[in-house]
């Protein structure tokens, strides 16, 4: 059936069945031709109207579409005008001051570049601090002989009474102790003292360390030590002519501030063969 | 040897994936290599072990033996059992100067003086680590190699790791010999439980990732930057940004500790409606929050830059770790103490 055709043409496919509708009976009074005819006469209207319906769509579609790339071609012309402007803004700048003396910009980025460059150094002092939010971060770190080993933070409160917020201290340092004696009072020697810790600490660690890889083959066994490093035991063996001699030494560093051992004690258990019958050992102690 | 013992090297090495039970032989050491050169690992476990015992009754393996065995599967797959945390308290400012022979002595002498039928056996390793392993019998039975409790102390900490046994009545003596061996006068349980070990120390030694903020330079961090398109514009840059930085801040940018779930439990007041008439009676309304999670801090971590929550976090949800706790109890504001809150 064509659409847009209305009026009064009936279809071939219709024609047949008008006509037998006709010869079925002259029951159906002319009103249901009429009927018929208007049914499809709004048949073709529907039609009609739904396909100008459609090709508004697609005609707005395709206006949307030109105004998107209308936009968009306007919006990189600005862009593009925008980083022109710039560009010759710093241009202007650079063409008109002297290469000899730097623009006052220049200056003061050359000045911020040398404070962070000093920040940074100054963690190589041992001590240095952050002001932050709620208070200042300190950084301890620590060195032995040249080596730099860990770096410990300390977070701290200022308001309303300096405390620590949090750190990263190891839990055998006893900081709780130095924090009850020294925080409140002279926070400069808190962390001088917390740091003589963390410093001698790291060194022990670091000389028990070495001694077991340097001297793996002339010890016996592994080394004793503790969280602190503040014991060590070890054996090593001293070989003299056919004999080999064991020996036990046993370090105690009774300063926690320092990397020396303040008691050692070295052992000798050997057999003598003239007094194995009467004494199992002899010892030696030397303090 | 022992049938007992026999029996009980058997069903540790049944315990062992069948891939890693020659390495954790070597590390027992107690059979040589040429030994365990004649055993073949590819057969099924079931004649693996066998072939074991058989080795072990060569070498006549005694209870210690099969005790140090045993500390070692626990050492490698520590992750099978819950660790709880516990923390002793000391007056004295002395210097303690740990000495690892010592404390084996006084804690085996105190053990052993309140109850006679226990085998206790101890294993150093390198990061200043002592490994317990108590096998529990009663006054009138010999030790039940069965049932064991497991301990770690680190040397010069007050913290204990427990992993908890089935005769918790044993746990008094216990704490009692670890005080005494330790030179601490008491000892309390904390609340923090997980199946890993090493992130229960990591929390309570804060080995654990922090942000701290500082001039020192830091080697800046890789982000993982996909191939920018340049048609995609992100409107929202800027809360991504500062989501990232947030999240950053409060929980670090390292790995976090491996924790299991956390547990709170509310005793707060109901808070409705006055004319919906419900709960009218002043009682606080007694609810349990649990949250699970195969790597909750992680998962936590990951809620904000995800999109499913504010960033910052609950602060419940956030101290965790700093306050080293996985079980709270929220009770009504009264006045200014940190561990209440409000209900909304």
């Amino acid at each position: 059936m064509e659409p847009g055709r209305g009026g009064l043409t009936p279809d071939f496919s219709l024609a047949g069945e008008w006509r037998g509708k006709m010869e079925e009976g002259k029951a159906y009074s002319p009103h249901g031709v009429f009927a018929h005819l208007e049914m499809l006469e709004a048949r073709a209207h529907e039609a009609d109207v739904k396909e100008e319906e459609a090709k508004q769509q697609e005609e707005k579609l395709a206006r949307l579409k030109a105004r998107v790339q209308e936009l968009t071609l306007q919006r990189d012309e600005l862009q593009a005008k925008v980083d022109l402007q710039q560009k010759r803004q710093l241009e202007k700048e650079g063409v008109a001051s002297d290469p000899a003396q730097p623009s006052a910009q220049a200056v003061l980025e050359w000045k911020i570049k040398r404070v962070k460059a000093m920040l940074q150094v100054f963690c190589l002092t041992g001590i240095s601090g952050k002001l932050t939010k709620q208070g200042v971060c300190f950084c301890i770190s620590t060195a032995y002989e040249g080596t730099y080993l860990d770096s410990y933070y300390l977070d701290l409160l200022t308001k309303p009474e300096v405390r620590i917020l949090r750190h990263s201290i190891p839990i055998f340092i006893p900081l709780e102790q130095l924090a009850k004696k020294y925080l409140q009072t002279d926070i400069r020697r808190f962390l001088s003292v917390l740091s003589n810790h963390l410093n001698a600490y790291a060194a022990r660690k670091y000389q028990a360390d070495q001694l077991q890889e340097h001297f793996s083959d002339q010890i016996e066994g592994t080394l004793q030590t503790n969280s602190l490093c503040n014991l060590l035991v070890f054996n090593y063996n001293v070989p003299n002519k056919s004999k080999t001699f064991p020996f036990n030494v046993r370090l105690l560093y009774g300063d926690l501030c320092s990397s020396i051992p303040t008691k050692v004690t070295v052992s000798c258990t050997w057999i003598s063969p003239l007094c194995s019958a009467l004494a199992p050992h002899s010892k030696k102690a030397l303090e | 040897m022992d049938e007992i013992v026999a029996e009980y090297i058997r069903r540790t090495v049944l315990k062992i994936p069948r891939d890693e039970i020659k390495t954790v032989l070597q590390k027992w050491g107690f059979l040589s290599e040429a030994q365990l050169q004649t055993i073949n690992f590819c057969q099924i476990k079931e004649n693996i072990s066998q072939d074991v015992v058989q080795l072990c009754e060569e070498n006549s393996a005694g209870v210690k033996q099969a005790a140090v065995l045993d500390i070692i599967y626990n050492h490698i797959y520590s992750n099978k059992r819950v660790w709880s945390v516990y923390q002793m308290n000391k007056t004295g400012e002395e210097t303690d100067f740990f000495d690892v022979t010592d404390f084996k002595k006084k804690f085996k002498r105190r053990l052993q003086s309140a109850l006679t039928n226990v085998t206790i056996n101890f294993r150093e390793y390198e990061d200043n680590a002592i490994w317990i392993r108590i096998a529990w019998g009663t006054p009138y039975t010999k030790p039940n190699q069965y049932k064991t409790s497991y301990v770690v102390y680190h040397s010069q900490t007050p913290y204990v790791f427990i992993s908890v046994s089935v005769l918790k009545r044993n746990l008094p003596l216990l704490c009692q010999a670890l005080v005494a061996a330790s030179n601490y006068h008491d000892i309390h349980e904390m609340e923090l439980r997980s199946h890993s070990l090493n992130s229960l120390k990591d929390i309570v030694f804060k080995r654990y990732s922090q942000n701290f903020q500082s001039y020192y330079p830091r080697p800046i961090q890789e982000r993982n930057v996909g191939p920018e398109n340049s048609r995609i514009i992100q409107e929202n840059r800027n809360e991504k940004e500062r989501i990232q930085r947030v999240n950053s801040e409060v929980f670090g940018d390292g790995p976090q500790p491996k924790l299991e779930f956390a547990r709170y439990k509310l005793e707060t007041m109901f808070k409705s409606d006055p004319q919906m008439n419900v709960l009218n009676k002043k009682e606080p309304f007694r609810c349990l929050v649990k949250f699970s999670s195969p790597h909750l801090l992680e998962s936590l971590k990951s809620l904000a830059p995800v999109g499913m929550a504010d960033a910052p976090l609950s602060p419940l949800l956030t101290c965790i770790p700093h306050k080293a706790r996985n079980y709270f109890k929220i009770k009504e504001k009264k006045g200014v103490s940190p561990r209440s809150f409000v209900s909304p």
